[in-house]
């Protein structure tokens, strides 16, 4: 009797494992992204990695077979198109979704998301997008509150700067990253001799440079989108200002190095997601050549964390099936997946990137330092 | 302090430069054209095209930019202004608000999203004065503005066009009855109005760079120049462009850099209350 109930026991669990693992017959996915708008950049970038894994995992025969199907949708700049972008991924019932890198869109579309129990994607860089509570949501990318502990760190402790001026973007970016250095700072017991901040659309931060750098400053800590920084940048050679420079990875993105002279990049330092320029493996340089080659734009780190992200899915989906509980649980269990240049690992509040890259400028030349880790990862 | 006027100077002449642009079309149709922030951004993109993609000579691509915004601006004054003209004004302003938006995503899509720099037509190490570094191409900048301010003022005045653009202007139906060219005047207005943007573009690139969203902040600011100026007023455009570039720059350092954006916004309505038509506003200002 037990042994007969025993095989029915393990009967339907196989036949509820099969249900749960059975794909259809194109396995969808949902992104929603800037690709218009002051973000199209980052939104493109972004977009290029997650289609670039797509296609090359299709062209190799899919996921077990199945092919991805990848819909895309703009969300523009605005938080409310991005939440009209996602009900119309959500319509499409995507068995995976993701989102981008502005914090403020994924704030506007986390809810829906969890109505629709799907597994939630996203490279939003403000720290508090994985502390909403959802268990649907991951982030696959560095966050904030990383790089607000990080860039003081390192600025205080390996360069010996005590006298930091800061410089952010006022957006939900910037100034969530300037409140978590000035934090990081005290605790160094360090204060910012400047806090000064620029407008999305702002083109001359002239006025701020000069009050960071009358008010003394030894250093700068710079948080920006590829095309301010390089504004900020060029204005610095301009009127002559030499400050060690650190900050987001805009600093080292080669959209903003083919807008500067060797001599506007050289010697500043960036800290913030995996850049694949600066890597010495010739596999990894041909990729981002592809991916340049074919988009007209130079692969970046979210390009890296999205191309990553697909593969990670795919692994999972092997693994599991298109069962979106199943997903869901293995994306908050996975551990040391080997994307294309770190491994990611998921915490308790969803964050899956605990490594990030040290750079530093040579000429407009980009060069890794080093990997710096999370603290307790 | 001498820093901040020289900074603030050029990017008040480049908000000058967009609201001579304005100017040019108000002064001939009373409309103002929301979407010369976006020519500005063409103009910037086409000077790109020519000399960094094209590789073409500084002074060729340069004409030939301005030979395509010339058509560019007659373009857009038969897809946005004919078909609506005659039509409540806001109606024209709704459509250039829309059209900048196309040309946005034309651009985008002709362009991608990359920030693209144009070399500076000039070359040479920045003049320093008592630690004030004045760069060759805000010089130029200085200077464009000045021909430019000269030759729209002669061409207004002292030329035939200047009076028919004025006649269309007050009555286009009178100015058709005594056989002016009125097409061919409003024509013309949008032809240099869009070069002015142009011009504005080609000056900004190698400084600010081009992407496609770059018009939409400098054209709104060409608005509040003109509106501080007094719509259709040439000296008010100038003298509001370096005002509010001033106005900008020194804000950001001495009050605050959150709220420089607030900063135009703020001496507008200021200069509303205190001069509804503007620092030098005309007549026709009220129909704004």
């Amino acid at each position: 009797m037990t042994g007969a109930a025993l095989l029915c026991l393990i009967g339907f669990t196989k036949t509820a494992s099969a249900d749960a693992a059975a794909c259809p017959a194109t396995i969808p996915f949902g992104l929603t992204t800037p690709l218009t708008g002051n973000l199209a950049l980052l939104g493109t970038q972004a977009r290029n990695g997650a289609e670039f894994a797509v296609d090359e995992i299709n062209a190799a025969g899919g996921i077990s077979g199945k092919k991805i199907t990848l819909t895309t949708e703009d969300t523009g700049a605005s938080s409310t198109d991005a939440l009209n972008a996602m009900n119309r991924i959500i319509e499409g019932k995507p068995l995976v979704i993701m989102s981008s890198m502005i914090s403020p869109h994924v704030f506007a579309q986390t809810e829906s998301v969890n109505k629709a129990e799907t597994p939630f994607i996203v490279g939003a860089t403000n720290a508090k997008v994985t502390a909403q509570g959802s268990k649907w949501l991951f982030r696959t990318h560095a966050h904030d509150g990383q790089l607000a502990d990080l860039i003081p760190e390192y600025l205080v402790k390996s360069l010996k700067k005590t006298k930091p001026g800061i410089l952010v973007v006022a957006d939900d970016y910037g100034l969530g990253a300037s409140k978590g250095i000035q934090a990081a700072l005290a605790k160094l017991n360090v204060t910012p001799v400047a806090m000064a901040s620029y407008a999305p659309s702002d083109k001359d931060m002239s006025a701020q440079l000069l009050e960071i750098k009358d008010k003394g400053a030894d250093s700068l800590i710079l948080f920006g989108r590829p095309s301010d920084i390089t504004l900020v940048l060029k204005q610095m050679g301009d009127l002559g200002i030499k400050l060690t420079t650190i900050g987001n990875t805009s600093i080292v993105a080669q959209t903003t190095l083919n807008n500067l002279s060797a001599a506007e990049a050289d010697g500043n330092y960036a800290i913030g997601g995996m850049i694949p320029q600066t890597s010495s493996d010739p596999k990894i340089l041909d990729w981002a050549k592809r991916v340049q080659d074919k988009y007209k734009v130079p692969a970046d780190n979210f390009t890296v964390s999205y191309y990553d992200s697909i593969y990670m899915l795919k692994s999972i989906i092997e693994k599991v099936g298109c069962d979106k509980p199943a997903i869901r649980d293995a994306l908050a269990t996975t551990k040391d997946f080997k994307g294309m240049l770190i491994s990611y690992q998921a915490d308790a509040n969803g964050d899956l990137t605990h490594t990030l890259g040290i750079y530093r400028n040579k000429g407009k030349t980009p060069e890794f330092t080093g990997p710096i880790k999370e603290s307790g990862f | 302090m001498g820093q901040l006027v020289v900074n603030g100077l050029a990017l008040g002449s480049i908000y000058a430069l967009v609201a001579l642009g304005l100017l040019l079309i108000f002064n001939t149709v009373q409309i103002v054209n929301f979407a010369q922030g976006q020519l500005l951004m063409l103009g910037a993109f086409i000077g790109i095209s020519g000399a960094v993609t094209h590789e073409l000579p500084m002074a060729l691509a340069w004409a030939s930019t301005m030979l395509a915004m010339a058509l560019i601006g007659i373009v857009f004054m038969v897809l946005v202004y004919f078909p609506l003209r005659g039509r409540p004004p806001f109606l024209v302003i709704l459509t250039t608000i829309a059209m900048g938006i196309v040309l946005e995503n034309i651009a985008l899509i002709i362009w991608g999203p990359l920030p693209v720099s144009l070399p500076s037509p000039v070359r040479g190490p920045p003049l320093r004065f008592s630690g004030v570094v004045i760069s060759m191409h805000q010089l130029f900048i200085f200077c464009t503005l000045a021909v430019i301010l000269l030759l729209q003022y002669l061409m207004l005045t002292k030329t035939r066009f200047g009076i028919l653009m004025q006649a269309t202007a007050q009555d286009l139906h009178t100015a058709r009855l005594v056989g002016i060219p009125v097409n061919r005047t409003i024509a013309v207005a949008f032809a240099f109005g869009a070069i002015l943007s142009g011009i504005a573009g080609l000056l900004v690139a190698p400084i600010f760079l081009a992407e496609p969203t770059m018009g939409g902040s400098l054209g709104l600011k060409g608005f509040v120049v003109s509106v501080i100026g007094g719509f259709g007023n040439l000296p008010g455009a100038v003298i509001g462009g370096l005002f509010l570039g001033l106005i900008e720059t020194f804000g950001a350092r001495y009050i605050s850099s959150n709220f420089r954006d607030a900063y135009a916004f703020i001496v507008m309505i200021a200069v509303l209350v205190a001069w509804p038509r503007g620092l030098f506003g005309e007549k026709s200002s009220e129909k704004v």
